[in-house]
């Protein structure tokens, strides 16, 4: 860039360019969530066999996620190193996933009263605001119509309080893979 | 009564740089050098005049056993932005007004 002297006029436009420039980047993989996809697709299935009693496990297959967490969560972090620049847009995107996960955890809580399937339908609804939120903030109209179908589905879901309830719950994975795969081929 | 323009913002690089910073909570030096699409010697020069007059703050660490220089805008920078945009403001409308 070379130095001269600016206009009043050319200010603006620099300034409006710059700002542009800015927001213009994105250097996300979509790896995060593809993982989270498929992870979501596995569970169901395997809670759902252990839950009519087709499989057996020494424990539920829902402790299989922990790993997954940890995997995902070093996917993420080698993106973040990966950034040359945060914007206020990711800070307030991460907030919102953790906050979604600190939610989670605290939603779990439930299993304590023997409230049933009533988690799946928390979960979704959970993962429907962060994923419409998500959407809506970094300007991405394919989290957005996610986060809507998701809140449909968390709404039927309260209906079909029983074992199916994890079919319901098995959705998420369209959400975290089909968003995953559209960012991967697009950045 | 016009206020003048700030010689430290009124420069093509120093401005691009400022602006690029007020948008993004933090930036690296490559970030930056990429965007401006200055060199890396007279960006540095440029980004001491900001850091001097206490318009950015210039973080050096390590990122994977590599120099890595990270820019962030001041709450002083933020100021100064904000009143040079609304003293250029003032000078297009009366300029406008003019015609």
């Amino acid at each position: 860039m070379e130095e001269k002297k600016l206009s009043g006029e050319e200010s603006l436009k620099l300034i409006s360019c710059m700002i542009y420039e800015a927001k213009g980047y994105n250097a996300e993989s979509g790896l995060g969530a593809i993982i989270y996809g498929f992870s979501i697709l596995i569970y169901a299935i395997l809670a759902y066999l252990f839950e009519i009693k087709k499989i057996d496990f020494p424990f539920h297959p829902f402790f299989l996620m922990t790993p997954v967490f940890f995997i995902q969560g070093w996917v993420q972090y080698k993106e973040e190193k990966k950034k040359k620049e945060k914007t206020f847009t990711d800070e307030a995107i991460d907030y919102i996933w953790t906050g979604f996960f600190l939610s989670v955890i605290a939603a779990l809580s439930v299993n304590f009263v023997n409230a049933g399937y009533i988690i799946v339908t928390i979960i979704l609804f959970l993962t429907a605001f962060a994923v419409f939120i998500t959407g809506l903030l970094a300007k991405f109209r394919y989290n957005v119509i996610c986060g809507v179908v998701c809140l449909f589905i968390a709404a039927v879901s309260f209906f079909i309080q029983n074992v199916n309830n994890l079919f319901v719950d098995g959705n998420r994975c369209c959400i975290g893979v089909n968003s995953g795969l559209y960012i991967k081929s697009s950045f | 009564m016009f206020k003048d323009l700030d010689p430290i913002l009124h420069s093509q690089l120093r401005l691009a740089v400022m602006s690029l910073l007020i948008s993004v909570k933090k930036a690296e030096f490559t970030f930056i050098k990429e965007k401006t699409n200055s060199t890396a010697g007279n960006l540095s020069v440029q980004l001491q005049k900001l850091k001097e007059a206490g318009y950015i703050e210039v973080i050096k660490e390590f990122k994977d056993n590599y120099p890595n220089t990270t820019c962030k805008i001041t709450q002083k920078g933020i100021k100064a932005f904000e009143e040079y945009v609304k003293t250029l403001q003032q000078y297009l409308q009366v300029k406008d007004k003019g015609m």
